[in-house]
Order: structure tokens, then C-alpha cells, then sequence
């Protein structure tokens, strides 16, 4: 099983071109798409049995790609793309159970490819592979957003492609100038991170790298300033891959800034972090704000992601212990969490054709199971005790704390607000009396499908909430291990 | 003998034109002529494989001709380029011979003319022969452009194109008769001579000679501002032949460049270094300017092929700047856009047969649906022309950038990602209306005829070349690739 991680990666394409060769009918298609997704799931379980959490890197795999230009295939996992990983194999079935009424091919092949591109770019470690992986994931979520979106999709489409590509294009450019700086030190050309981690490199030329390193990430996760693409791109994709635009693909900016940021430009990461620490928590209210006065749902939820992203991406950018463990432990909570909901919305969409906040209300008298579980989810966004996402906030505002009391205060903010907007909305679309534009609707309750969908995404907030000590020896190790790597740097600077 | 056999590829061309030519008057059906000339240019294509390693660095005929005709690796893997695209260009386009009725035998002569010229040009070394095969090659192309007779764009694009075009070719012969008169001979080898013992101060008239035919050469591949016959000539020549042009004819041209820059003027490139940067600069910005405003997809490939020159000027300065892997990596370029483009316009021009229109961007809406795999084959050419790693056009770019960071043009190499990101607009639209819009499904099928195999072959280059692995022994992967690039350059040396 040393080639685990390559049959994570690549399993779901594999099927997808098998399925497409052969142009498979919708109904093998279907079972082939659902059947990939669990054949990794499986490993995936091998992997967290066969996980050994005290070591770094593991099940890494290198082999050459394109040798004479110095790209390697360089996989491997440690607690942090574990987590990722994890996220993305438990939700790709849920996901499948959601659409298994789906009759267009298409949406099937591009879930495959998406699944591929994203476990890619959780688990290189060779900057080209992983420049590869970030873009290929973009093209599903561009044609599903495109074909199967609604409201304007096409524009949209174009919308978050244009500006995801910008970012990648700032940082292809960095990634070629490394590898010249790798090439003109040591006379071959690499794109391994292990290799590249290993340069010393003067403080001028990385401030310029690093920036568009950072940019890319910036406009994935996204901070505020190039953030325009999210609430358009979020309100007219399909749900799906609006789940994984923000359980996934958004954590992979942070992810980025914690893997490729820290172990090549710790250094001067010092210098940006007073601005990433200021546009994350202007970001942060901000979000918030706009959340409050959203109406349309999925939009109130995009900036409600947005605003816990960027409460993401400040742990990660603070470094100590509680952030860091705790913007792991958040980038778990939240994807899950922010998947239910989203998955919620979408099947608020089958039953009442709208998500609307005015054209929503009195559900809560129909349909109990339905309130319980869109409830539940959005406490949890908000980061109710008892949920993972509590835990997880707490770490964070616990380490902005350690940094600086502002700072703490105004991150311990965003979850007021939080509670604000869920608790409105939860009023008016749930409660109260039933609303005039839905009243006609005859409305069924969560069916057997839909709640085996749903209840494993509940499980597993409540054990993240509840037992926090379960999970933590996972990461805990990985945290303490990198933050040793960092800190001597940053108390030189200091 | 062996230099009989060494020429035959370049024989069998010219033996066929003449046999196209004689037959064309017995009134055969087109799909006769055209098996004709396949069958020539496939002869020629087997007679080059088997003598790809044969005799390198020898001259043609050293006794009759002298240092004239050369041959080494560097011009067989450019007539290779030739050959397979000509003979994509016919297989692909069968069915759009068969639809119009321009078309007649004489053409299929006149193609293998052209192709006989660029082989000469590729293998010639010296400059009144280069130029002589030159003029095969391009009064072969503008009889081409204006084949449609009656239709009057085609005209039109025949006489700009013949107009400017000679004047080119004028500018060529004086730059010619300057470095004569400088020199005192025409061979590539003892203008190097010349070079390497003269002062740069006393070789003026080398370098206004040298400048004149540079500005042929750019006019040639369409660089701007020599760039305003391009977008009319390749709107309005049949498809097929825009497939041609653009694929086969612009990298013959560099074979030309390529050739006289590494070879002769190597020791004074400095000297052209900010005339070629001005003109990288203004070739990628205004390329991209007049891509991003096209509304048929025909005229937005040819703005866009500008930029891919732009992307080969970027090379041809870090050339000039010593970078040490520029030149393979323009070499590399050249086939990477070579294969995306013959697919890219091959596919333009086999739609152009089959369905009636006029092929902008409204009339692909609901494409994906109508021909989903032809809608596939077109992405991945798109992908590939984008830059979009995993195809063999990210690698393409990849050497390109890699060897201009190398050679310091930081700026340039700023601008040359900053256009490939412009690009990503103008391809992805085409993406995008293929699969965002729905249409009633007319054709589910994909028939399988000669033309869609070979698009298809040419979109699976296109994957290998980008992600392929020597991890395979048997497959050479992407770095075949680089490695009959690189040793296409060194038999330069």
C-alpha cells in the first residue's frame, strides 16, 4: 500500500475516463461515480488506522515526472492535508446521495474530476504538481457553475475563473522564479518543497514571491478586497459544488498560505502579517455585517463563510499554539458544518422553490425533522457549545488573545455577530407564521435518503463538539512539531 | 548515392508537385487527388524517419552545390513538422474539399509546392536559396489564400497579403545585397566568419542588411507592427489553408530565424536585443488587445496566434541574452503550438465543412451538446493554447518563462504571464459558450471518419505532451519531446 495516496488521488478520474470511454448510461455512471467515491473512502480509513501522528511526513511517495524540466510526482500526508483529506473523502458520498436524482452526465464526470483536483492539491508537495491540481480543480466548479448554475451562472462562471486564474498566474510566476533561484544555486531544476524549503533566499526577492504566493491564496479563501467573486459564484452554482467551493476549496487557500507560506517565506511572512491579521479581522465584520443583511440564503451564507475563513486564515496567520489548533480544528468543523447547511438550503430549494428569507417562515410547524436539521447546522456555523465549531473558535480567540488584546476582542466579535445573524434568520425562516408565498406548498418532511445524507455530518459536529479530546492527539503532535520549526525565526526577528 | 538518398524527401515533394500537376487536367475526383498527394507527402514522411539519423551535419550534393543545402537534425525535425502538417491539413479537410466547389487538382499541387519550399528553406544555408525558398513557400501560400475566386474576402486577403507580402520579400533581398556587399559571400558559415573577425563598429552595413531581413522575418510570423495583413488573410483564406498557414508556414519561418540568429549572427544578438524586446512588448499587447475584441472564432485564433509570437519573440530576446535554454525551448514551443494549433484550426476548419455558419462565438452556444466530443477535443486545444497545466502548451510556456527569468527579463516575463492570463479570457469564452448554453441535441453520435481520428490523435499529443512520464519505457513522455528539441539545437552548433 505505498502508493495509497496515488489511488486516493487518482481513483475518481480513473472511473470517470473508464465511465466516459465506454459512454456509459446515466444509471452505470451513477453507480460508478458513487462507487470510486467509497472505494477512497475505504482507504482513506486505512490511512487514519495506519496514521501515525508523531511522525511529519508519511506514505510520501516521489517519483520523476518530467525530469529534465525538474518536475517530480512528490505526494505525502501529515496531520495538516490529513484533515483536509478526511473532509473531502466523508463528504464526496453525502454529496452523491444529493444529487442521485441527477440525470445530466455531466454533473456526475465533473464531480469525479473535482474530487481529484482537490485530494490532488491537498496531498503534492511538488509546487508544479500542486499548481497543476489548483487549476484542474477550478475547471469543474467553472462548467458547473456555468452549465448547471442558475442566475446569471455564465457570468458568474467567467467571474470566479477570471479571478481564481489571476491569482494562480502571480503564482506560477513565483513558482518559476524558485525554480531559477533553484537552478541557479544548486545547477538542476526542482520544484520539490522539500528542496525548495531549503534555499535561503534574500528578503527583497521573497517579499515579491511570497506576495504572489499570497495573492493566489487571498482570492481563494477569499479576504476581503478580492472577495467580489464569492457571493455571485456561491448564489448561482449548484449546490454541490457550492459545498465543496466552501467545505474545500476555500480551506485550500488557508491551507496554502499554512504549507507552501510557512516552510518557504517564514521569514518574511512577519512582515505581512500585520496586514493579513488587519484585512482578516476588517474582513471578518464586515462579512458579518453583510451576512446580517442578506436575504437571498445561500448569499447571507457565502459571507458568513467568508467571515469565518478569514477567521481561519487570522489563526493561521498569528502561529501560536491555540490558533494553529484551532484553525485545524475549524477548517474540520466548518467544512462539515457549512456543507450541512448549504445542503440544507439546497433541499429548501427542492421543497419551497425559493431561499429567500422574506418568502421563507413557519416551517418549523410543517416540518420538524427539516427545522431540527437546518437549525442544527446553523448553530453550529455559529459555533453553538457543544458543536465542533465552538471548540474550535474558542482556540482561535484564545491564541488572537495571546497576541494582542485588540485583537482578541475584535475576533471574539465576529462570533456575537455570528450568533446575530444565524439567530435572525432562524427566526424568520423557520418560525414565526407561515408565509403567504409558501403556504400553498405541500412540503414533505426529510425522507430516509436525505437523512442518511444529513446524520453523519451531525455525528460527527457533535463528537468534534463533545469530545474534542478524541481528535486532538491527532493534530496535536503536527502543531507542536511545526510551530518548533518556526519559532526560533520568529523570536529572531523580534 | 547517399546524398540521393538524403535528398529524397525533398525530391519525392517536388516529383509529386510535378505529378499533381500534370494529372490535374484529367479531371479526377477530388478525393483521388487528394489520396495522391497523401500518398506522396507520406512517402516523404517515411523517407524522413529513415534517414533522420542519417548523415548530419553534412552538406546536399557538397560537389554541384557547395555549402548551399545542409542537413542535420535541426532541419529534418522541421520537415517533419512540415509534412505532418500538410498531411493533417488534407486528411482533415476531406470533407470541406468535397463540399466546395473551388477546389481542383491544381491545388493539391500547389500545396506540395508550398511545403517543398519550406523544406528548402529549413534546410538551406545560405541566403539567396533561403530566399528563393521563401518565395516558394509564401507565393505557393498567397495563390492558396485567394483560391475561393468568387468569394470576394478571399480576394481581398490574396491581394493585401501579396502586396505587403512582396514587399517583405523585397526588403529581404536588399538586406541580402547588404550583406553581400559587406561580406563578400552569401553562405551562412562564412558570414559567421565575417562576424566573429570584424569589429561591431565597422559591420554597418551587416547590421542595416541584417536589419532588413529581420523585419521580413518578423513581418512573416505577424508580429506587430507588421501584423495588420494577419487577421483579413486568415478570416478571409479558405480554412483549411488559415489551418496551414498558421500551423505550418509560421514555424517555418522560424526555422529561417532560428537558423540565422543561432547560427550566424550569435555573436552580435545583442545588438537587435531592445528593437526585439520593443517588439516582444508590443506583439503581446497588441495581439491580446485584438484577441480579446474578436467576435469569430477564426479571427480571434489568428489575433491570438500573434501572441503566440509574441510568446516565441520573449525566447528569441533571452536567445540574444544567453540564457542557455532558450533556444530548445523555443524549439519546444514550436511544437507544442504547432500540435495545439493544427488541432485548434483543424477542428475550425473541419466545422466549417459540415455545418453552415459562420462559426463566431453565438454559434458555438449549445455546441457541447450538439457534438459533445468534438466539443471535448476543441476544450482541450483551448486548454492547451491557454497554458493550462497538464497540456503540452504549460510546458511550452513553462520553458519559455523559465529561460527569460533566466536571462533576466524579469519585465517581459511579468508581461508574458500577465498576457497568458488576458488569453485565459479569450479561450475559456469559447469553452464557455460550448457548454453553458443548451441547445436541441441534433447529433449525439460521434462519426468516426479519417478527419475525427486524427484530431483525436492530435488531442492526445496534446494530454501526453503535458503530463506524459518516461515512467513508461516504451512511450517516450513530455521529455521526448524536450529531448528532440535539445538535440535539434545542438546539431545547430
Amino acid at each position: 500500500m505505498e502508493n495509497i495516496l496515488t489511488y486516493i488521488i487518482f481513483t475518481p478520474v480513473i472511473a470517470a475516463v473508464i465511465l466516459g470511454s465506454i459512454r456509459a448510461d446515466i444509471k452505470s455512471l451513477k453507480i460508478g461515480a458513487i462507487l470510486s467515491s467509497v472505494i477512497v473512502f475505504f482507504l482513506t480509513l486505512y490511512l487514519s488506522i495506519n496514521f501515525n501522528p508523531n511522525d511529519s511526513m508519511q506514505f510520501s511517495k516521489t517519483l520523476p515526472w518530467i525530469s529534465s524540466a525538474g518536475f517530480s510526482y512528490h505526494v505525502g500526508l501529515d496531520a495538516l492535508s490529513f484533515v483536509l483529506l478526511l473532509i473531502v473523502t466523508l463528504l464526496m458520498p453525502p454529496l452523491y446521495i444529493y444529487m442521485h436524482t441527477e440525470s445530466r452526465k455531466g454533473y456526475w464526470y465533473n464531480m469525479m474530476l473535482l474530487q481529484t483536483g482537490v485530494s490532488g492539491a491537498i496531498l503534492s508537495l511538488d509546487l508544479i504538481l500542486f499548481y497543476l491540481f489548483w487549476e484542474t480543480m477550478l475547471l469543474p466548479i467553472f462548467i458547473m457553475i456555468g452549465k448547471y448554475g442558475n442566475s446569471m451562472h455564465q457570468y458568474n462562471a467567467m467571474k470566479i475563473l477570471l479571478m481564481t486564474i489571476l491569482g494562480s498566474m502571480s503564482m506560477l510566476f513565483s513558482i518559476l522564479y524558485l525554480g531559477h533561484i533553484y537552478f541557479d544555486t544548486y545547477g538542476v531544476w526542482s520544484f520539490n518543497l522539500n528542496d525548495l524549503s531549503a534555499l535561503s533566499l534574500s528578503v527583497k526577492t521573497t517579499s515579491w514571491l511570497a506576495a504572489g504566493f499570497l495573492l493566489a491564496f487571498a482570492i481563494k479563501i477569499p479576504l476581503l478586497g478580492f472577495h467580489t467573486w464569492m457571493a455571485p459564484a456561491y448564489a448561482s452554482s449548484p449546490t454541490p459544488a457550492v459545498v465543496i467551493l466552501s467545505a474545500i476549496m476555500a480551506k485550500l487557500g488557508a491551507y496554502g498560505i499554512w504549507r507552501f507560506g510557512f516552510s518557504l517565506f517564514e521569514e518574511v511572512l512577519i512582515y505581512y502579517k500585520p496586514y493579513i491579521i488587519f484585512i482578516a479581522i476588517i474582513g471578518m465584520i464586515y462579512y458579518a455585517i453583510k451576512a446580517v443583511t442578506e436575504d437571498n440564503l445561500r448569499k447571507m451564507f457565502a459571507y458568513a463563510s467568508g467571515s469565518h475563513l478569514s477567521l481561519i486564515a487570522l489563526g493561521v496567520i498569528l502561529s501560536n499554539s491555540y490558533s494553529w489548533s484551532g484553525s485545524l480544528y475549524f477548517i474540520a468543523t466548518h467544512a462539515l458544518a457549512s456543507a450541512g447547511i448549504f445542503l440544507m438550503i439546497g433541499l429548501t430549494y427542492k421543497r419551497f422553490k425559493t431561499i429567500n428569507i422574506s418568502d421563507l417562515g413557519g416551517i418549523a410547524q410543517r416540518l420538524p425533522k427539516f427545522t431540527f436539521f437546518f437549525a442544527f447546522f446553523a448553530l453550529s456555523i455559529a459555533g453553538l457549545p457543544g458543536t465542533g465549531g465552538f471548540v474550535a473558535e474558542l482556540l482561535i480567540i484564545l491564541g488572537a488573545f495571546k497576541h494582542h488584546f485588540s485583537i482578541g476582542i475584535l475576533s471574539a466579535t465576529t462570533v456575537l455577530l455570528a450568533m446575530l445573524y444565524i439567530f435572525w434568520m432562524l427566526q424568520r425562516t423557520l418560525f414565526g407564521s407561515i408565509n403567504n408565498n409558501i403556504k400553498d406548498i405541500d412540503a414533505d418532511d426529510l425522507n430516509s435518503k436525505e437523512l442518511l445524507m444529513l446524520t453523519p455530518l451531525v455525528v460527527m459536529l457533535l463528537l468534534t463538539g463533545i469530545a474534542p479530546s478524541l481528535f486532538t492527539p491527532f493534530i496535536e503532535p503536527y502543531i507542536l512539531q511545526s510551530l518548533d520549526g518556526i519559532t526560533p525565526l520568529l523570536t529572531g526577528i523580534r | 548515392m547517399r546524398d540521393l538518398l538524403y535528398a529524397s524527401p525533398m525530391a519525392v515533394m517536388i516529383i509529386g508537385a510535378f505529378v499533381l500537376m500534370i494529372i490535374s487536367r484529367d479531371n479526377l475526383s477530388l478525393n483521388r487527388y487528394n489520396i495522391i498527394s497523401v500518398a506522396f507527402l507520406s512517402l516523404s514522411l517515411i523517407l524522413q524517419i529513415y534517414t533522420f539519423d542519417k548523415g548530419n551535419s553534412t552538406y546536399l550534393f557538397e560537389s554541384a552545390f557547395g555549402k548551399t543545402f545542409i542537413i542535420d537534425k535541426f532541419a529534418k525535425l522541421f520537415d517533419l513538422m512540415f509534412t505532418i502538417g500538410s498531411i493533417l491539413t488534407l486528411l482533415i479537410n476531406t470533407d470541406y474539399f468535397k463540399r466546395q466547389n473551388y477546389f481542383n487538382g491544381e491545388y493539391f499541387a500547389i500545396m506540395l509546392f508550398s511545403v517543398f519550399g519550406m523544406m528548402m528553406l529549413s534546410h538551406s544555408n545560405e541566403l539567396v536559396s533561403s530566399f528563393i525558398a521563401l518565395e516558394i513557400a509564401t507565393l505557393s501560400i498567397y495563390t492558396l489564400v485567394g483560391y475561393h475566386k468568387h468569394k470576394a474576402a478571399s480576394s481581398e486577403a490574396m491581394m493585401k497579403y501579396i502586396i505587403l507580402g512582396s514587399l517583405a520579400g523585397a526588403l529581404f533581398m536588399l538586406g541580402v545585397a547588404l550583406i553581400y556587399g559587406a561580406v563578400g559571400s552569401i553562405i551562412f558559415s562564412d558570414i559567421t566568419i565575417y562576424i566573429k573577425n570584424t569589429n561591431i563598429a565597422d559591420m554597418n552595413l551587416l547590421l542595416v542588411g541584417s536589419t532588413f531581413m529581420m523585419i521580413t522575418i518578423m513581418f512573416k510570423i505577424g508580429a506587430v507592427p507588421f501584423n495588420s495583413w494577419v487577421i483579413d488573410v486568415y478570416q478571409g483564406a479558405p480554412s483549411p489553408i488559415t489551418m496551414f498557414m498558421a500551423s505550418t508556414f509560421k514555424v517555418s519561418v522560424f526555422a529561417l530565424a532560428l537558423r540565422l540568429y543561432l547560427v550566424s549572427f550569435s555573436s552580435i544578438n545583442e545588438f537587435w536585443i531592445e528593437i526585439l524586446q520593443v517588439i516582444t512588448i508590443a506583439t503581446l499587447i497588441g495581439g491580446s488587445l485584438l484577441a480579446i475584441s474578436q467576435q469569430r472564432i477564426k479571427r480571434m485564433l489568428a489575433a491570438s496566434s500573434i501572441v503566440h509570437t509574441g510568446y516565441m519573440l520573449i525566447a528569441l530576446s533571452s536567445i540574444g541574452l544567453g540564457a542557455e535554454m532558450a533556444a530548445s525551448s523555443l524549439m519546444f514551443y514550436l511544437i507544442a503550438y504547432f500540435i495545439s494549433s493544427v488541432g485548434a484550426f483543424g477542428i475550425i476548419s473541419f466545422l466549417s465543412s459540415q455545418e453552415q455558419f459562420d462559426l463566431t462565438y453565438d454559434d458555438f452556444k449549445g455546441f457541447a451538446e450538439r457534438r459533445p466530443y468534438m466539443a471535448l477535443l476543441m476544450s482541450i486545444f483551448m486548454l492547451s493554447l491557454a497554458g493550462f497545466p497538464s497540456t503540452i502548451g504549460f510546458l511550452g510556456k513553462f520553458y519559455i518563462f523559465t529561460s527569460s527569468i533566466e536571462s533576466g527579463q524579469i519585465f517581459i516575463t511579468a508581461l508574458g504571464i500577465t498576457t497568458a492570463f488576458i488569453s485565459v479570457y479569450y479561450y475559456f469564452k469559447l469553452i464557455a459558450v460550448m457548454y453553458f448554453y443548451s441547445t436541441d441535441p441534433r447529433q449525439k453520435k460521434l462519426p468516426i471518419d479519417v478527419s475525427t481520428v486524427l484530431i483525436f490523435i492530435m488531442a492526445g499529443f496534446v494530454i501526453w505532451g503535458g503530463i506524459g512520464t518516461n515512467l513508461i519505457s516504451i512511450i517516450p513522455g513530455a521529455d521526448g519531446f524536450i529531448t528532440i528539441a535539445q538535440d535539434a539545437i545542438l546539431s545547430l552548433k
